[in-house]
């Protein structure tokens, strides 16, 4: 049996046939493998986004957390910033005493995040309300401020000796820097 | 042999079959490239957004981390205030309490105020009216008492008065 087929279609069917097996070659050698590598990196993309959206949410309240902290200790905060100034200390309580003189400061061991003075002082009263005065007025002060035993109390004629200790708190630098450094990182 | 009197006419290799045949592969090949740049692209960028979004995580993670700790160290200094500010007040109120205790008729010309004791110097018309207006309150307040007496110029009478908590009741108070 004499199949004719002309020439012209022969060299068609070959070419339509090549061009077939070069679109099954390149789809499951380059195109699938790159789908799937495509639906693998876009799930794990967005599994990143949903984490960073969870993390800036966090990131967000913490701060919202913080700033209302800091807006409603602004004044305990500066007060363990601020450096025990002892004229400074004297100058703002001399209408409490007659007479006011910080004798010795010493600092106390070292503690993890806070600085202790100890801090004698000598002063000169007319009455215990003064005193009084001056224990209210402590709490108001630009320090952190703790009045500590022993106190004492001695008349001589119309006014009264007295001299007591007190501890003065602030924030242990060492610890700030350390901090401060970190945040930096 | 036969012969044709007409004009022969002209042969295309690009004939209406062929083009559309090749108008078919260009299209096909066409598609599988833009597919294929399409994937390498979006691969591309999924893999930069992943790198840029890791960073700003751990930013934020850094961020955090410093904000908590910054709470936390404000939430310390505000209880270590409170307390301060509470130890302050609750010292002054023992002060005004026990200045209210003395009464008009004993003069103190000293007091010491310490952790666990009270020692306190003064005059007194006579041992009656410091035990009963001075003695019994202070014995209320302190686990041990003790009192000494000496003559004062004026036929009065000077006294010491040390008085002490005991330790073992502070630790079982708090």
């Amino acid at each position: 049996m004499n199949i004719n087929i002309p020439r012209q279609y022969l060299y068609l069917s070959v070419i339509s046939l090549f061009l077939f097996i070069f679109v099954l070659v390149f789809s499951f050698s380059v195109l699938i493998p790159n789908g799937k590598e495509y639906r693998i990196k876009r799930l794990d993309v967005k599994k990143h986004y949903k984490e960073l959206r969870s993390y800036r949410n966090l990131h967000d309240e913490t701060y919202s957390i913080l700033k209302e902290l800091q807006g409603k200790n602004v004044r305990i905060i500066t007060a363990f910033d601020t450096t025990f100034n002892p004229k400074k200390f004297e100058k703002q309580n001399k209408v409490y005493f007659s007479d006011l003189s910080v004798k010795e400061i010493t600092l106390e061991e070292p503690q993890e995040e806070f600085a202790v003075y100890e801090v004698n002082t000598s002063s000169h009263i007319n009455s215990p309300k003064s005193f009084y005065d001056f224990l209210d007025s402590v709490n108001k002060s630009n320090w952190i401020i703790a009045i500590n035993f022993p106190i004492h109390f001695k008349r001589d004629k119309d006014i009264i000796e007295s001299s007591f200790t007190m501890k003065v708190y602030c924030n242990n630098k060492e610890r700030v820097s350390q901090d401060s450094v970190s945040v930096d990182k | 042999m036969k012969h044709s009197y007409i004009t022969p006419r002209h042969k295309s290799a690009l004939t209406q079959d062929v083009q559309l045949l090749l108008s078919f592969f260009t299209i096909t090949i066409l598609m599988l490239f833009s597919t294929y740049t399409f994937l390498i692209y979006k691969n591309y960028v999924f893999t930069s957004e992943k790198e840029t979004v890791i960073i700003e995580k751990n930013q934020l993670k850094v961020s955090l981390s410093s904000m908590k700790s910054k709470i936390e160290y404000i939430e310390k200094q505000k209880m270590l205030s409170e307390g301060i500010y509470t130890k302050n007040i609750v010292l002054k109120d023992s002060m005004v309490n026990l200045f209210d205790l003395v009464p008009t008729r004993i003069t103190l010309s000293e007091a010491k105020l310490q952790e666990k004791g009270l020692i306190l110097y003064g005059i007194t018309p006579n041992k009656d009216v410091y035990n009963f207006m001075l003695q019994a309150p202070l014995r209320s307040i302190f686990h041990r008492t003790y009192s000494s007496f000496y003559p004062a110029k004026n036929g009065w009478l000077h006294f010491v008065s040390t008085n002490y908590i005991d330790e073992e009741d502070i630790a079982s108070e708090h």
